[in-house]
């Protein structure tokens, strides 16, 4: 699969965010774009994306958010609430630019419009938990 | 696997026959316990995370899986599309665990189901969910 333009590969570190990717980012730190192209793996049988596929992918880039506005804290998902508005199917390019709501000392709140071509097809909300260093 | 059929329940029968599904799985259906819809699957090693916990996307799979399937189990339905999923990650799954959805549901109308789910590994609670599924 060939990078998206303008876009590099993330390191993906999980097993299974690398049994479903790659994934892909660009941008500045604070403004990440990360995108994921959807292939047939990611399909159920009626040949639209997954919804559980889909809320992996929002877990991944989430996270990814999280990491890079904490130097890569340890973190955990606390909650996601998901609305699927529209299906993807094999060959969208999926994309979201991940919004911090609110950072406190332990937690932060994330929301993301995911897009294909534009159109956002699943919106989420999710609150991260986030472990202190020392 | 032969670990994985010796750790399953009497009854579980592989629902995981393709697409993502299959991908992401095996994913069980157990025998209902009443008005309740069971399914399992063991953690393997491509469902974990960094850290050695279940990926919250597989938990997430696994609960779409099962109650999509509750959708059209209660409904008749050849096909339930996903509208609104919603939450809360309680504790960590581990490598090796049978993880065990129970879905109810919640109400049921003409066009939709309102469904609600807990995961656990054994007594220990992973996971709670609650949706809103279209039917058709």
């Amino acid at each position: 699969m060939s990078t998206p333009t303008g876009y590099d590969q993330v390191r993906l570190v999980d097993p299974f965010e690398i049994h479903v990717g790659p994934a892909f980012v660009r941008g500045e730190r604070g403004r990440r774009r990360y995108a994921l192209e959807a292939r047939a793996d990611h399909c159920n049988m009626r040949g639209v994306v997954h919804g559980g596929m889909l809320m992996t992918l929002a877990d991944m880039m989430l996270g990814q958010a999280v990491w890079d506005a904490t130097d890569n804290a340890a973190c955990v998902t606390m909650n996601m609430q998901v609305q699927f508005l529209k299906p993807a199917k094999a060959g969208d390019l999926i994309e979201v630019e991940p919004d911090i709501t609110r950072r406190t000392r332990s937690l932060v709140f994330m929301r993301g419009d995911f897009t294909v071509a534009g159109e956002v097809i699943m919106a989420v909300q999710s609150v991260w938990k986030l472990f202190a260093a020392e | 696997m032969e670990s994985v059929a010796e750790s399953l329940p009497e009854g579980a029968q592989n629902i995981s026959i393709g697409g993502f599904n299959r991908f992401a799985g095996p994913f069980y259906r157990l025998p209902d316990d009443g008005d309740i819809r069971r399914f399992a699957f063991v953690a393997l090693d491509k469902h974990m995370n960094s850290a050695g916990s279940v990926h919250g996307g597989v938990l997430m799979t696994f609960a779409d899986i099962a109650m999509s399937r509750t959708s059209r189990l209660s409904t008749g339905a050849n096909a339930c599309s996903t509208v609104s999923f919603s939450c809360e990650f309680m504790a960590p799954g581990h490598l090796a665990d049978l993880i065990e959805i129970r879905v109810r549901v919640s109400r049921r109308t003409k066009g939709f189901v309102f469904l609600s789910a807990d995961i656990a590994c054994e007594a220990r609670a992973l996971m709670q969910a609650s949706g809103l599924w279209r039917i058709g």
